[in-house]
């Protein structure tokens, strides 16, 4: 019990000594996972919409392939882009590999369909006749969209969140596609591996409060904007 | 304004709606009434845009539906559902609305849909701190602010209780008159359609029954399906048995009516008596009422501020008695009365095939 209690008073003797290196590590893991957030937001929450509003073909089966993206292994991910990138892979070209645009793109393959799914299942339950409505006022196609997610704005804001939250923690990719290397592609979840598994429990403690923090501070930000919001409803 | 020739629409359910003619003039208000199921609101989706005729041709302000893009069509016209779509913002954004999507900036005439509707005070409410009627004048403000040249309502006030109704029809009626907006109106209340409309169409399995005046319609409809549905709740079989220049003998059961009429003798025809027209006493006196009764009460029930009388004449009929007659009258079920009715009050529908 001693050395956890010893690891926390190090743990945060790390934190308020000003590391430079655990704070690097922890500017780029929010670096990493919010821009990955803002990509997946701008992929997801068009693609969830589009699924939501139009009727195709084997629809329900594409309904299903967000839905199971929402939980892909991230492990599974980091491996795929890890061998895409990779010397002998298609995307060799780009010089992606063990760097943090790997990175980014892993979280962003995971990200995506969680914000798309989140995103399209907001979109569904929104009276089809409200869209129809909207139309009528004069609107094109892409304005009755965009007014339409302005009504399911909270529940987009929710999408966000679990968006970054399934990457902010996440650790198998990061470690795959970013290899962990000092001061390049090290990220507070890799770094909290790392140091455990070196039995640097007073670092891995305060990296992981690092983590927590942030994570809380983001969430905190964005949940007060979403009530900000469901105030003003 | 509006030309429909052979328009035909069949749904993913089966359902088709089938307009083999229907014009709409400029400035004319017309009612679509029918029952559940009657396309209505399929015919009102046709002509907002929103499902395609298979078949057919649909004439927008003097052109070709299909020729020209739906967009630009639609912001020609407004449509107002039935549950009136707000979106989650001031009455004021939402009033401003179409004009935002058209890329207006003048929002001059914002002021003078508020005052139009009496929504004033609202402007800077959020529409989800409304009441329903409130919600249904800020609807119709958002509608009218662009100033259509067409006006589609499906059933707009239909969630809304009788004084609210009342309020907001009586409104409408005149906005409508002044700005000489072309509007086509659904709904499945009568006195609406009266009060709103110059026109009125009956549909039924998405066809059109009937068109014509509503008075005209309600007063003579061309068929028992329409009487049914405008409120003839007395529609009897019957035969023409004898001719005097327009005025005719119809032989019910065996009972005499008499009734102003084109048809010929020996036509079988159904009578259709408006509750409206028929009037009861406990006296013989008829007046200038060509059928006169004897008649027995056979029902008492209430019916809005009045009561509906069933009575047995030899044939079945139903009066509406204000609710002072029948405390004056003393009305109860097996009195014995008279039952009085014009001849002119007495519609005559042709019947078709074997008598």
């Amino acid at each position: 019990m001693g050395f956890i209690t010893e690891g926390f008073q190090k743990g945060f003797h790390l934190i308020f000594s000003g590391d430079a290196e655990i704070y690097s590590i922890a500017k780029l893991s929010l670096y990493v996972s919010l821009f990955a957030t803002g990509i997946s937001v701008l992929i997801g929450v068009p693609l969830g919409s589009l699924i939501a509003l139009k009727k195709f073909p084997f629809k329900s089966i594409v309904i299903t392939l967000v839905n199971t993206g929402m939980g892909l292994p991230p492990v599974v991910v980091g491996l795929f882009v890890m061998l895409f990138l990779s010397r002998s892979g298609p995307l060799s070209f780009l010089g992606w590999l063990y760097t943090p645009a790997g990175m980014i793109l892993a979280q962003v393959i995971i990200a995506t369909p969680v914000v798309a799914g989140l995103s399209l299942s907001a979109m569904q339950t929104l009276d089809p006749k409200f869209r129809m409505q909207i139309l009528s006022l004069g609107a094109n196609e892409l304005q009755a969209t965009l007014v339409c997610l302005g009504e399911i704005r909270l529940s987009i804001l929710a999408a966000v969140i679990a968006g970054f939250g399934s990457i902010i923690s996440e650790v198998g990719a990061v470690m795959i596609v970013g290899g962990n290397m000092r001061g390049q592609t090290r990220v507070l979840t890799t770094a909290t591996v790392m140091e455990t598994h070196m039995g640097n429990f007073d670092a891995a403690i305060a990296l992981g409060l690092i983590l927590l923090s942030l994570t809380f501070l983001v969430n905190l930000a964005l949940t007060f904007i979403q009530q900000r919001k469901a105030e003003r409803k | 304004m509006i030309r429909i020739k052979d328009l035909n629409f069949t749904a993913a359910s089966g359902f088709t709606l089938s307009i083999g003619e229907l014009s709409v003039r400029e400035g004319e208000v017309l009612a679509i009434i029918g029952p559940n199921g009657a396309g209505k609101t399929s015919l009102l989706n046709v002509l907002a845009l929103f499902l395609k005729a298979d078949s057919g041709r649909l004439e927008l302000f003097g052109g070709d539906a299909g020729a020209a893009g739906a967009l630009a069509l639609r912001r020609a016209m407004s449509f107002v559902f039935s549950r009136p779509y707000l979106v989650n913002d001031t009455v004021y954004n939402n009033i401003r609305l179409p004009l935002k999507l058209r890329g207006i900036r003048d929002t001059g005439q914002i002021a003078g849909m508020l005052e139009l509707f009496k929504i004033t005070e609202l402007k800077d409410r959020g529409a989800r701190e409304l009441s329903q009627g409130e919600r249904h004048r800020v609807a119709l403000a958002r509608a009218f602010v662009t100033g259509p040249k067409l006006v589609l309502l499906d059933e707009p006030f239909s969630s809304l209780d009788a004084r609210a109704r009342d309020s907001i029809t009586r409104d409408l009626r005149g906005i409508i008159k002044s700005a000489n907006t072309t509007v086509v109106l659904v709904t499945q209340d009568h006195s609406e359609a009266l009060v709103l409309s110059d026109s009125m169409a009956v549909m039924k399995d998405g066809r059109i029954l009937q068109r014509g005046a509503p008075r005209e319609i309600f007063a003579r409809p061309v068929s028992k399906e329409v009487a049914d549905f405008v409120g003839v709740e007395t529609i009897l079989a019957g035969e023409i048995a004898g001719k005097s220049g327009s005025l005719c003998s119809i032989k019910v059961g065996d009972t005499l009516l008499e009734a102003v009429s084109e048809y010929n003798e020996g036509d079988s025809v159904l009578v259709c008596v408006r509750p409206e027209a028929v009037t009861v006493s406990k006296t013989g006196e008829s007046g200038s009422m060509r059928n006169h009764f004897k008649a027995r009460v056979v029902s008492i029930e209430p019916w809005r501020l009045e009561y509906k009388i069933g009575l047995d004449c030899g044939f079945d009929l139903l009066s509406f008695v204000t609710a002072q007659s029948v405390e004056g009258l003393g009305l109860k079920v097996n009195d014995e009365l008279f039952a009085s009715f014009k001849a002119a009050a007495v519609h005559l529908i042709k019947r078709q095939g074997p008598k």
